[in-house]
Protein backbone atom coordinates (compact mmCIF):
# COMPACT_ATOMS: atom_id res chain seq x y z
CA UNK A 1 0.00 0.00 0.00
CA UNK A 2 2.78 2.42 0.82
CA UNK A 3 4.32 1.63 -2.26
CA UNK A 4 1.56 2.05 -4.82
CA UNK A 5 1.06 5.72 -2.77
CA UNK A 6 4.81 6.35 -3.34
CA UNK A 7 4.29 6.02 -7.06
CA UNK A 8 1.41 8.12 -6.82
CA UNK A 9 2.86 10.74 -5.46
CA UNK A 10 5.64 10.60 -8.00
CA UNK A 11 3.40 10.48 -10.80
CA UNK A 12 1.71 13.86 -8.94
CA UNK A 13 5.21 15.85 -8.89
CA UNK A 14 6.63 14.63 -12.50
CA UNK A 15 3.15 15.88 -14.09
CA UNK A 16 3.86 18.98 -11.71
CA UNK A 17 7.10 19.24 -13.11
CA UNK A 18 5.88 19.04 -16.52
CA UNK A 19 3.27 21.15 -16.87
CA UNK A 20 4.51 24.20 -14.94
CA UNK A 21 8.21 24.18 -16.33
CA UNK A 22 7.36 25.49 -20.04
CA UNK A 23 5.45 28.35 -17.89
CA UNK A 24 8.02 29.14 -16.05
CA UNK A 25 10.39 29.21 -18.45
CA UNK A 26 7.93 31.33 -20.66
CA UNK A 27 7.68 33.85 -17.31
CA UNK A 28 11.61 34.00 -17.10
CA UNK A 29 11.93 34.68 -21.06
CA UNK A 30 9.43 37.08 -21.96
CA UNK A 31 9.30 39.85 -19.35
CA UNK A 32 6.06 41.41 -18.66
CA UNK A 33 5.05 44.16 -21.10
CA UNK A 34 3.04 46.20 -17.77
CA UNK A 35 3.70 47.08 -14.42
CA UNK A 36 2.28 49.45 -11.57
CA UNK A 37 3.07 52.09 -13.94
CA UNK A 38 1.47 50.77 -16.94
CA UNK A 39 2.34 49.62 -20.14
CA UNK A 40 6.17 49.69 -21.22
CA UNK A 41 6.63 52.41 -24.05
CA UNK A 42 8.24 50.83 -27.50
CA UNK A 43 10.78 53.00 -27.38
CA UNK A 44 13.78 53.84 -24.58
CA UNK A 45 13.40 57.37 -24.94
CA UNK A 46 9.74 57.15 -24.52
CA UNK A 47 10.21 54.83 -21.40
CA UNK A 48 12.72 57.03 -19.48
CA UNK A 49 9.86 59.01 -19.76
CA UNK A 50 7.11 56.93 -18.41
CA UNK A 51 10.12 55.94 -15.84
CA UNK A 52 10.09 60.44 -14.73
CA UNK A 53 5.93 59.95 -15.18
CA UNK A 54 5.70 57.26 -12.95
CA UNK A 55 8.05 57.40 -10.21
CA UNK A 56 7.06 61.31 -9.91
CA UNK A 57 4.03 59.54 -9.15
CA UNK A 58 2.23 61.61 -11.61
CA UNK A 59 0.01 58.11 -13.13
CA UNK A 60 -2.17 58.88 -9.09
CA UNK A 61 -3.45 61.97 -9.96
CA UNK A 62 -3.49 61.79 -13.78
CA UNK A 63 -4.02 58.08 -14.41
CA UNK A 64 -1.50 55.57 -16.39
CA UNK A 65 -2.89 56.09 -19.58
CA UNK A 66 -4.05 59.91 -19.33
CA UNK A 67 -7.71 58.84 -18.91
CA UNK A 68 -8.51 58.03 -15.87
CA UNK A 69 -7.67 61.66 -14.08
CA UNK A 70 -8.60 61.59 -10.13
CA UNK A 71 -8.48 63.39 -7.23
CA UNK A 72 -9.19 66.90 -8.68
CA UNK A 73 -7.06 66.47 -11.42
CA UNK A 74 -6.71 67.74 -14.62
CA UNK A 75 -7.70 65.80 -17.49
CA UNK A 76 -4.44 65.79 -19.42
CA UNK A 77 -5.74 64.28 -22.46
CA UNK A 78 -8.15 67.65 -22.73
CA UNK A 79 -5.78 70.31 -21.27
CA UNK A 80 -5.16 73.06 -23.86
CA UNK A 81 -1.89 73.86 -21.94
CA UNK A 82 -0.88 70.09 -23.21
CA UNK A 83 -2.07 70.94 -26.61
CA UNK A 84 -0.61 73.80 -27.09
CA UNK A 85 3.14 72.53 -25.56
CA UNK A 86 6.59 71.29 -27.27
CA UNK A 87 8.89 69.08 -25.07
CA UNK A 88 8.07 70.13 -22.15
CA UNK A 89 8.37 74.60 -22.86
CA UNK A 90 4.56 74.80 -21.49
CA UNK A 91 3.98 72.51 -18.83
CA UNK A 92 7.72 72.52 -17.58
CA UNK A 93 7.13 75.32 -15.73
CA UNK A 94 3.74 74.13 -14.39
CA UNK A 95 5.33 70.87 -13.33
CA UNK A 96 8.61 72.51 -11.87
CA UNK A 97 6.34 75.48 -9.80
CA UNK A 98 3.31 72.73 -8.93
CA UNK A 99 -0.27 74.18 -7.85
CA UNK A 100 0.01 74.79 -4.33
CA UNK A 101 -3.79 76.44 -4.30
CA UNK A 102 -5.33 73.75 -5.52
CA UNK A 103 -7.87 71.69 -2.51
CA UNK A 104 -5.35 68.94 -2.64
CA UNK A 105 -2.36 70.98 -4.07
CA UNK A 106 -0.20 69.34 -6.73
CA UNK A 107 4.19 69.04 -5.36
CA UNK A 108 6.43 71.06 -6.97
CA UNK A 109 8.72 68.84 -9.31
CA UNK A 110 11.68 71.48 -9.22
CA UNK A 111 14.40 69.22 -8.81
CA UNK A 112 13.51 67.71 -12.71
CA UNK A 113 16.44 68.12 -15.01
CA UNK A 114 16.19 69.86 -18.56
CA UNK A 115 16.44 66.40 -20.24
CA UNK A 116 13.76 64.73 -17.35
CA UNK A 117 11.41 67.49 -18.31
CA UNK A 118 11.69 66.56 -22.15
CA UNK A 119 11.50 62.92 -21.52
CA UNK A 120 8.33 63.57 -19.36
CA UNK A 121 6.76 65.85 -21.89
CA UNK A 122 7.41 63.77 -24.91
CA UNK A 123 6.02 60.63 -22.68
CA UNK A 124 2.64 62.91 -21.99
CA UNK A 125 1.96 63.91 -25.11
CA UNK A 126 2.64 59.60 -26.58
CA UNK A 127 -0.31 58.94 -24.30
CA UNK A 128 -2.65 62.38 -25.13
CA UNK A 129 -1.83 60.92 -28.89
CA UNK A 130 -2.86 56.93 -28.48
CA UNK A 131 -5.95 58.24 -25.74
CA UNK A 132 -6.81 60.56 -28.60
CA UNK A 133 -6.82 57.88 -31.13
CA UNK A 134 -8.78 55.73 -29.32
CA UNK A 135 -11.54 58.05 -28.85
CA UNK A 136 -11.46 59.88 -32.06
CA UNK A 137 -11.69 56.44 -34.37
CA UNK A 138 -14.47 55.59 -33.10
CA UNK A 139 -17.95 57.09 -34.88
CA UNK A 140 -20.42 58.58 -31.93
CA UNK A 141 -23.82 58.02 -32.19
CA UNK A 142 -24.19 61.31 -30.17
CA UNK A 143 -22.48 63.32 -32.69
CA UNK A 144 -24.41 66.20 -34.90
CA UNK A 145 -24.72 65.94 -38.20
CA UNK A 146 -21.25 66.45 -39.66
CA UNK A 147 -20.67 69.02 -42.12
CA UNK A 148 -18.63 68.57 -45.54
CA UNK A 149 -18.68 72.95 -45.64
CA UNK A 150 -16.95 73.31 -42.67
CA UNK A 151 -14.36 70.52 -43.28
CA UNK A 152 -13.21 72.21 -46.13
CA UNK A 153 -13.16 75.55 -43.96
CA UNK A 154 -11.05 73.97 -41.53
CA UNK A 155 -8.62 71.98 -44.32
CA UNK A 156 -8.30 75.31 -45.85
CA UNK A 157 -8.17 77.34 -42.84
CA UNK A 158 -7.19 76.32 -38.90
CA UNK A 159 -5.99 73.17 -39.68
CA UNK A 160 -3.32 74.44 -42.29
CA UNK A 161 -4.02 70.67 -44.46
CA UNK A 162 -3.65 72.73 -47.58
CA UNK A 163 -0.22 73.47 -47.37
CA UNK A 164 0.55 69.93 -47.64
CA UNK A 165 -2.48 68.55 -49.04
CA UNK A 166 -4.00 69.16 -51.99
CA UNK A 167 -7.92 67.92 -53.01
CA UNK A 168 -7.13 67.33 -56.54
CA UNK A 169 -3.96 66.29 -56.10
CA UNK A 170 -2.16 63.61 -53.63
CA UNK A 171 -6.03 63.13 -52.32
CA UNK A 172 -7.88 63.10 -55.54
CA UNK A 173 -10.50 60.10 -55.19
CA UNK A 174 -9.09 59.60 -51.89
CA UNK A 175 -12.84 58.28 -51.06
CA UNK A 176 -12.68 55.81 -53.97
CA UNK A 177 -9.68 54.25 -52.48
CA UNK A 178 -10.28 53.90 -48.87
CA UNK A 179 -14.28 53.50 -46.92
CA UNK A 180 -14.79 55.33 -44.11
CA UNK A 181 -14.12 53.64 -41.29
CA UNK A 182 -10.02 53.47 -43.16
CA UNK A 183 -10.61 57.16 -44.31
CA UNK A 184 -11.32 58.47 -40.56
CA UNK A 185 -8.05 55.92 -38.83
CA UNK A 186 -5.74 57.05 -41.73
CA UNK A 187 -6.92 61.34 -41.20
CA UNK A 188 -6.10 60.79 -37.41
CA UNK A 189 -2.70 58.96 -38.12
CA UNK A 190 -1.38 58.27 -41.36
CA UNK A 191 1.75 56.67 -39.97
CA UNK A 192 2.59 53.76 -37.51
CA UNK A 193 -0.02 52.95 -35.15
CA UNK A 194 3.53 53.11 -32.10
CA UNK A 195 6.80 54.96 -32.42
CA UNK A 196 9.47 52.22 -33.29
CA UNK A 197 13.00 52.21 -31.73
CA UNK A 198 15.76 53.62 -34.07
CA UNK A 199 13.10 55.36 -36.38
CA UNK A 200 12.16 59.17 -36.30
CA UNK A 201 9.03 59.94 -37.08
CA UNK A 202 8.85 61.69 -40.53
CA UNK A 203 7.89 65.45 -40.37
CA UNK A 204 4.58 64.74 -41.94
CA UNK A 205 3.61 62.00 -39.46
CA UNK A 206 5.08 64.78 -36.83
CA UNK A 207 2.51 67.49 -37.86
CA UNK A 208 -0.10 64.41 -38.15
CA UNK A 209 0.63 63.64 -34.55
CA UNK A 210 0.17 67.32 -33.43
CA UNK A 211 -3.03 67.51 -35.22
CA UNK A 212 -4.28 64.05 -33.52
CA UNK A 213 -3.46 65.92 -30.01
CA UNK A 214 -5.88 68.96 -30.59
CA UNK A 215 -8.87 67.39 -32.66
CA UNK A 216 -11.97 68.01 -31.67
CA UNK A 217 -14.64 65.02 -32.55
CA UNK A 218 -16.40 67.89 -34.91
CA UNK A 219 -13.04 68.42 -36.52
CA UNK A 220 -12.93 65.26 -37.59
CA UNK A 221 -16.29 64.52 -38.39
CA UNK A 222 -15.97 67.36 -40.50
CA UNK A 223 -13.11 66.37 -42.10
CA UNK A 224 -13.93 63.30 -42.73
CA UNK A 225 -17.43 64.52 -44.38
CA UNK A 226 -15.15 66.69 -46.58
CA UNK A 227 -12.63 63.93 -47.79
CA UNK A 228 -15.78 61.98 -48.82
CA UNK A 229 -16.75 64.04 -51.37
CA UNK A 230 -13.62 64.02 -53.11
CA UNK A 231 -14.30 61.68 -55.64
CA UNK A 232 -12.15 61.94 -58.38
CA UNK B 1 12.78 12.51 -2.13
CA UNK B 2 11.09 13.24 1.44
CA UNK B 3 7.13 11.24 1.50
CA UNK B 4 4.80 11.99 4.17
CA UNK B 5 3.58 8.29 6.01
CA UNK B 6 -0.22 8.11 5.87
CA UNK B 7 -0.38 8.11 9.47
CA UNK B 8 1.45 11.63 9.08
CA UNK B 9 -0.58 12.92 6.32
CA UNK B 10 -4.00 12.24 8.16
CA UNK B 11 -2.40 14.47 10.70
CA UNK B 12 -2.34 16.87 8.70
CA UNK B 13 -4.94 17.64 6.68
CA UNK B 14 -6.92 16.65 9.67
CA UNK B 15 -4.95 20.44 11.35
CA UNK B 16 -6.04 22.61 8.62
CA UNK B 17 -9.49 23.25 9.10
CA UNK B 18 -9.22 23.30 12.87
CA UNK B 19 -6.46 25.91 12.66
CA UNK B 20 -8.67 27.74 10.40
CA UNK B 21 -11.49 27.67 12.19
CA UNK B 22 -9.79 28.89 15.45
CA UNK B 23 -8.14 31.97 13.71
CA UNK B 24 -11.76 32.70 12.74
CA UNK B 25 -12.97 32.14 15.96
CA UNK B 26 -10.40 34.83 17.31
CA UNK B 27 -10.40 36.97 15.19
CA UNK B 28 -14.60 37.37 15.55
CA UNK B 29 -13.82 37.74 19.00
CA UNK B 30 -10.80 40.21 19.27
CA UNK B 31 -9.27 41.42 16.51
CA UNK B 32 -5.44 41.85 17.32
CA UNK B 33 -3.47 45.14 17.55
CA UNK B 34 -0.54 45.13 15.49
CA UNK B 35 1.76 47.10 17.86
CA UNK B 36 6.33 48.40 16.83
CA UNK B 37 7.98 48.93 20.63
CA UNK B 38 4.60 50.25 21.41
CA UNK B 39 3.23 51.84 18.43
CA UNK B 40 0.09 50.64 17.07
CA UNK B 41 0.53 50.31 13.54
CA UNK B 42 -2.69 50.41 10.41
CA UNK B 43 -2.82 51.11 7.07
CA UNK B 44 -4.78 53.97 5.27
CA UNK B 45 -6.53 52.03 2.29
CA UNK B 46 -5.65 54.60 -0.21
CA UNK B 47 -2.43 53.20 -0.24
CA UNK B 48 -3.54 50.19 -2.06
CA UNK B 49 -3.44 51.71 -5.68
CA UNK B 50 -4.22 48.46 -7.90
CA UNK B 51 -7.31 47.28 -6.14
CA UNK B 52 -10.65 46.59 -7.99
CA UNK B 53 -12.94 49.11 -8.75
CA UNK B 54 -15.33 50.82 -6.38
CA UNK B 55 -18.13 47.73 -5.87
CA UNK B 56 -16.17 44.85 -7.61
CA UNK B 57 -17.11 41.72 -5.41
CA UNK B 58 -13.50 41.00 -4.98
CA UNK B 59 -12.61 44.98 -3.36
CA UNK B 60 -12.78 43.69 -0.02
CA UNK B 61 -11.11 40.38 -0.20
CA UNK B 62 -8.47 41.94 -2.05
CA UNK B 63 -7.87 44.58 0.96
CA UNK B 64 -8.17 41.60 3.85
CA UNK B 65 -5.61 39.67 1.64
CA UNK B 66 -3.33 42.69 1.59
CA UNK B 67 -3.42 43.46 5.06
CA UNK B 68 -2.99 39.87 6.04
CA UNK B 69 0.01 39.51 3.95
CA UNK B 70 1.46 42.98 5.25
CA UNK B 71 0.61 41.14 9.42
CA UNK B 72 -1.19 44.75 9.98
CA UNK B 73 -4.31 44.12 12.02
CA UNK B 74 -6.07 47.51 11.20
CA UNK B 75 -7.26 49.90 8.52
CA UNK B 76 -9.15 53.38 7.74
CA UNK B 77 -10.91 52.47 5.15
CA UNK B 78 -12.40 54.77 2.11
CA UNK B 79 -15.62 55.18 1.25
CA UNK B 80 -14.84 54.53 -1.95
CA UNK B 81 -13.92 50.89 -0.83
CA UNK B 82 -17.08 50.42 1.11
CA UNK B 83 -19.64 51.92 -1.44
CA UNK B 84 -20.32 51.15 -5.02
CA UNK B 85 -18.99 54.30 -6.26
CA UNK B 86 -15.93 55.93 -6.08
CA UNK B 87 -15.45 59.16 -3.43
CA UNK B 88 -15.23 61.45 -6.41
CA UNK B 89 -19.05 60.88 -6.88
CA UNK B 90 -19.67 62.40 -3.55
CA UNK B 91 -17.97 65.89 -3.97
CA UNK B 92 -15.09 66.38 -2.15
CA UNK B 93 -13.18 67.56 -4.90
CA UNK B 94 -14.45 70.43 -5.88
CA UNK B 95 -13.09 70.71 -9.58
CA UNK B 96 -14.90 66.88 -10.31
CA UNK B 97 -18.35 68.85 -9.14
CA UNK B 98 -17.80 70.99 -12.53
CA UNK B 99 -18.19 67.98 -14.41
CA UNK B 100 -21.47 67.58 -16.42
CA UNK B 101 -22.76 65.07 -15.33
CA UNK B 102 -21.53 65.15 -10.88
CA UNK B 103 -25.23 66.37 -10.18
CA UNK B 104 -27.00 63.17 -11.50
CA UNK B 105 -24.27 60.82 -10.18
CA UNK B 106 -24.33 62.64 -6.76
CA UNK B 107 -28.00 61.82 -6.35
CA UNK B 108 -27.69 58.06 -6.90
CA UNK B 109 -24.99 58.09 -3.83
CA UNK B 110 -27.22 60.06 -1.97
CA UNK B 111 -30.05 57.86 -3.06
CA UNK B 112 -28.06 54.45 -2.29
CA UNK B 113 -27.24 55.95 1.22
CA UNK B 114 -30.41 56.14 1.99
CA UNK B 115 -31.68 53.50 0.61
CA UNK B 116 -28.89 50.42 1.31
CA UNK B 117 -29.84 48.30 4.10
CA UNK B 118 -27.68 48.53 7.27
CA UNK B 119 -26.95 44.88 6.62
CA UNK B 120 -24.72 45.75 3.69
CA UNK B 121 -22.40 47.10 6.47
CA UNK B 122 -22.16 44.80 9.04
CA UNK B 123 -21.60 42.05 6.14
CA UNK B 124 -18.83 43.79 5.53
CA UNK B 125 -17.57 43.91 8.86
CA UNK B 126 -17.66 40.40 9.42
CA UNK B 127 -15.13 39.72 6.67
CA UNK B 128 -12.91 41.55 8.38
CA UNK B 129 -13.92 40.22 11.95
CA UNK B 130 -13.50 36.97 10.57
CA UNK B 131 -9.65 37.30 9.49
CA UNK B 132 -9.21 38.53 12.92
CA UNK B 133 -8.82 42.49 11.12
CA UNK B 134 -10.84 45.74 11.95
CA UNK B 135 -12.04 49.15 10.53
CA UNK B 136 -10.80 51.36 13.12
CA UNK B 137 -11.64 54.85 11.14
CA UNK B 138 -14.05 55.14 8.14
CA UNK B 139 -12.42 57.87 5.75
CA UNK B 140 -15.47 59.99 4.84
CA UNK B 141 -14.67 63.04 2.91
CA UNK B 142 -17.64 65.48 4.62
CA UNK B 143 -18.38 68.30 2.68
CA UNK B 144 -21.23 70.72 1.55
CA UNK B 145 -23.56 68.38 -0.93
CA UNK B 146 -24.07 66.15 1.81
CA UNK B 147 -27.52 66.49 2.99
CA UNK B 148 -28.39 66.24 6.94
CA UNK B 149 -30.15 62.82 6.42
CA UNK B 150 -27.03 61.52 4.81
CA UNK B 151 -24.54 62.43 7.26
CA UNK B 152 -26.81 61.07 10.05
CA UNK B 153 -26.80 57.56 7.53
CA UNK B 154 -22.88 57.79 7.15
CA UNK B 155 -22.33 58.01 11.04
CA UNK B 156 -24.54 54.62 11.40
CA UNK B 157 -22.69 52.80 8.55
CA UNK B 158 -20.18 53.81 10.32
CA UNK B 159 -20.71 52.73 13.82
CA UNK B 160 -21.98 49.16 11.46
CA UNK B 161 -18.52 48.64 10.25
CA UNK B 162 -17.09 48.39 13.61
CA UNK B 163 -15.45 51.70 12.88
CA UNK B 164 -13.94 53.80 16.34
CA UNK B 165 -14.59 56.87 14.22
CA UNK B 166 -14.12 59.11 11.39
CA UNK B 167 -11.12 59.91 10.08
CA UNK B 168 -11.90 62.85 7.30
CA UNK B 169 -10.79 65.49 4.17
CA UNK B 170 -13.09 68.08 5.32
CA UNK B 171 -13.14 71.78 5.87
CA UNK B 172 -13.91 74.07 8.74
CA UNK B 173 -17.46 75.37 7.36
CA UNK B 174 -18.27 71.83 7.05
CA UNK B 175 -16.93 70.93 10.31
CA UNK B 176 -19.48 73.50 11.83
CA UNK B 177 -21.98 71.15 10.31
CA UNK B 178 -20.83 68.12 11.58
CA UNK B 179 -21.05 69.28 15.37
CA UNK B 180 -24.61 68.14 16.20
CA UNK B 181 -23.98 65.01 14.35
CA UNK B 182 -21.06 63.85 16.41
CA UNK B 183 -22.61 64.84 19.79
CA UNK B 184 -25.86 62.73 18.68
CA UNK B 185 -23.97 59.85 17.40
CA UNK B 186 -21.38 59.57 20.30
CA UNK B 187 -19.23 59.52 17.73
CA UNK B 188 -15.10 61.18 16.78
CA UNK B 189 -14.24 62.53 13.63
CA UNK B 190 -10.72 62.94 13.45
CA UNK B 191 -9.67 65.81 10.47
CA UNK B 192 -6.84 65.21 7.95
CA UNK B 193 -4.72 67.92 6.59
CA UNK B 194 -3.64 68.32 3.00
CA UNK B 195 -1.07 71.32 2.15
CA UNK B 196 -3.18 74.52 0.72
CA UNK B 197 -2.02 77.53 2.47
CA UNK B 198 -3.83 80.16 0.84
CA UNK B 199 -7.67 78.87 1.70
CA UNK B 200 -8.27 79.67 5.42
CA UNK B 201 -11.42 77.09 5.16
CA UNK B 202 -8.69 73.78 4.52
CA UNK B 203 -6.91 71.91 7.08
CA UNK B 204 -3.25 72.98 6.43
CA UNK B 205 -1.95 74.65 9.33
CA UNK B 206 -1.63 74.42 12.79
CA UNK B 207 -4.29 77.14 13.31
CA UNK B 208 -6.74 75.44 11.12
CA UNK B 209 -6.98 72.43 13.50
CA UNK B 210 -7.05 74.09 16.48
CA UNK B 211 -10.46 76.07 15.50
CA UNK B 212 -11.86 72.93 14.94
CA UNK B 213 -10.71 71.41 18.14
CA UNK B 214 -12.32 74.52 19.85
CA UNK B 215 -15.42 73.56 18.11
CA UNK B 216 -16.53 70.11 19.56
CA UNK B 217 -14.97 67.73 22.20
CA UNK B 218 -15.48 65.24 19.72
CA UNK B 219 -13.52 66.68 17.13
CA UNK B 220 -9.69 65.14 16.67
CA UNK B 221 -6.61 65.22 14.39
CA UNK B 222 -5.21 62.84 11.83
CA UNK B 223 -2.17 64.00 10.93
CA UNK B 224 -0.72 63.75 7.83
CA UNK B 225 2.91 64.11 8.88
CA UNK B 226 3.85 64.39 4.97
CA UNK B 227 1.62 67.19 3.96
CA UNK B 228 2.20 68.77 7.13
CA UNK B 229 5.84 68.92 6.40
CA UNK B 230 5.32 69.90 2.94
CA UNK B 231 3.47 72.98 3.80
CA UNK B 232 6.30 73.91 5.82
CA UNK B 233 4.81 73.13 9.49
CA UNK B 234 6.74 70.75 11.86
CA UNK B 235 4.77 67.96 13.01
CA UNK B 236 6.74 67.09 16.23
CA UNK B 237 5.87 70.37 17.76
CA UNK B 238 2.28 70.12 16.42
CA UNK B 239 2.52 66.80 18.25
CA UNK B 240 3.68 67.69 21.58
CA UNK B 241 1.47 70.10 21.59
CA UNK B 242 -1.72 68.23 20.68
CA UNK B 243 -1.11 65.11 21.42
CA UNK B 244 -3.91 64.62 23.44
CA UNK B 245 -6.39 65.37 20.50
CA UNK B 246 -4.47 63.18 17.57
CA UNK B 247 -5.80 60.09 16.96
CA UNK B 248 -3.69 58.90 14.17
CA UNK B 249 -0.90 59.97 11.67
CA UNK B 250 -0.53 59.18 8.07
CA UNK B 251 3.26 58.33 7.89
CA UNK B 252 4.59 59.78 4.11
CA UNK B 253 7.22 61.37 3.31
CA UNK B 254 7.45 64.54 1.57
CA UNK B 255 9.76 67.21 0.50
CA UNK B 256 9.25 70.90 2.28
CA UNK B 257 7.97 73.68 -0.29
CA UNK B 258 4.94 71.36 -1.44
CA UNK B 259 7.83 68.92 -2.56
CA UNK B 260 6.67 65.58 -3.99
CA UNK B 261 6.35 62.47 -1.96
CA UNK B 262 9.56 60.73 -1.57
CA UNK B 263 10.07 56.65 -0.62
CA UNK B 264 10.52 56.33 3.05
CA UNK B 265 13.77 58.29 4.23
CA UNK B 266 14.32 59.91 0.75
CA UNK B 267 11.82 63.22 1.74
CA UNK B 268 12.00 66.04 4.64
CA UNK B 269 9.37 64.39 6.63
CA UNK B 270 10.39 63.77 10.30
CA UNK B 271 9.88 59.75 10.17
CA UNK B 272 11.59 58.63 13.00
CA UNK B 273 11.70 61.83 14.95
CA UNK B 274 7.70 61.36 14.99
CA UNK B 275 7.47 57.65 15.47
CA UNK B 276 10.03 57.90 18.18
CA UNK B 277 7.94 60.81 19.94
CA UNK B 278 5.30 58.43 19.75
CA UNK B 279 7.05 55.99 21.45
CA UNK B 280 8.91 57.44 23.96
CA UNK B 281 6.21 59.12 25.41
CA UNK B 282 3.22 56.34 24.88
CA UNK B 283 1.48 58.76 23.20
CA UNK B 284 -2.05 56.87 21.84
CA UNK B 285 -1.56 57.95 18.52
CA UNK B 286 -2.00 54.77 15.86
CA UNK B 287 0.72 55.37 12.54
CA UNK B 288 -0.87 54.46 9.88
CA UNK B 289 0.61 53.73 6.21
CA UNK B 290 -0.06 55.34 3.61
CA UNK B 291 1.68 54.61 0.47
CA UNK B 292 2.04 57.29 -2.96
CA UNK B 293 5.50 58.21 -3.98
CA UNK B 294 5.92 56.28 -7.37
CA UNK B 295 7.05 53.05 -8.07
CA UNK B 296 6.89 50.25 -10.82
CA UNK B 297 6.34 47.46 -8.16
CA UNK B 298 2.88 46.43 -6.67
CA UNK B 299 1.23 48.97 -3.84
CA UNK B 300 1.24 45.85 -1.56
CA UNK B 301 5.21 45.58 -2.07
CA UNK B 302 5.76 49.27 -1.07
CA UNK B 303 3.61 49.27 1.87
CA UNK B 304 5.51 46.24 3.25
CA UNK B 305 8.85 48.37 2.44
CA UNK B 306 6.89 51.33 4.53
CA UNK B 307 6.31 48.97 7.28
CA UNK B 308 9.86 47.81 7.09
CA UNK B 309 11.40 51.44 7.73
CA UNK B 310 9.12 52.23 10.36
CA UNK B 311 9.97 49.37 12.41
CA UNK B 312 13.43 49.42 12.13
CA UNK B 313 13.32 53.80 13.14
CA UNK B 314 11.60 52.29 16.02
CA UNK B 315 14.30 49.23 16.60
Amino acid sequence: MLRVLQRRARLIVAAILFFATPRLLTAQQQPPLQDAGGYKAPTAALERGRAVYVLNHCHFCHGTDLTQATMGAANLVESVLVGLDQDGKSIGPLVRAGLPNLQTAMPSYRDLTAEEMVDLARYIHFLRQQAKYKELVVTSAQAPASDAQAGRTYFNGVGNCASCHSPVGDLAGISRKYDAPMLRSRLLRPGPAMPVEGAAATAGHAVHLRLLENYTRANVDNLLAYLQTLLQ
Amino acid sequence: MMLYTRREMARLLAGIPVSLAMTRQAGRETPGLTTVNGVVFGVETFSFHDLPPSGDPKLIPTIISNLRALGIAECEIMSGHIEPFPSVMTGWWVQSRRAPDFQRRREEARNWRLTVPMQYYRVIRRQFEDAGLRIYFYNVNFNETFTDEERDRTFEAAHELGAEGFSSSTVLTEARRLVPFVDRHKMFVAMHNHNNLSDPDQFATPQSFETALAMSKLFYVTLDIGHFTAGNNDPVTFIRRHHDRIKNIHVRDRKRDNGPNRPFGQGDTPIKEVLGLIRDNRYPIRAYLEYEYGSFRSSLDEVKACFEYCKDALD
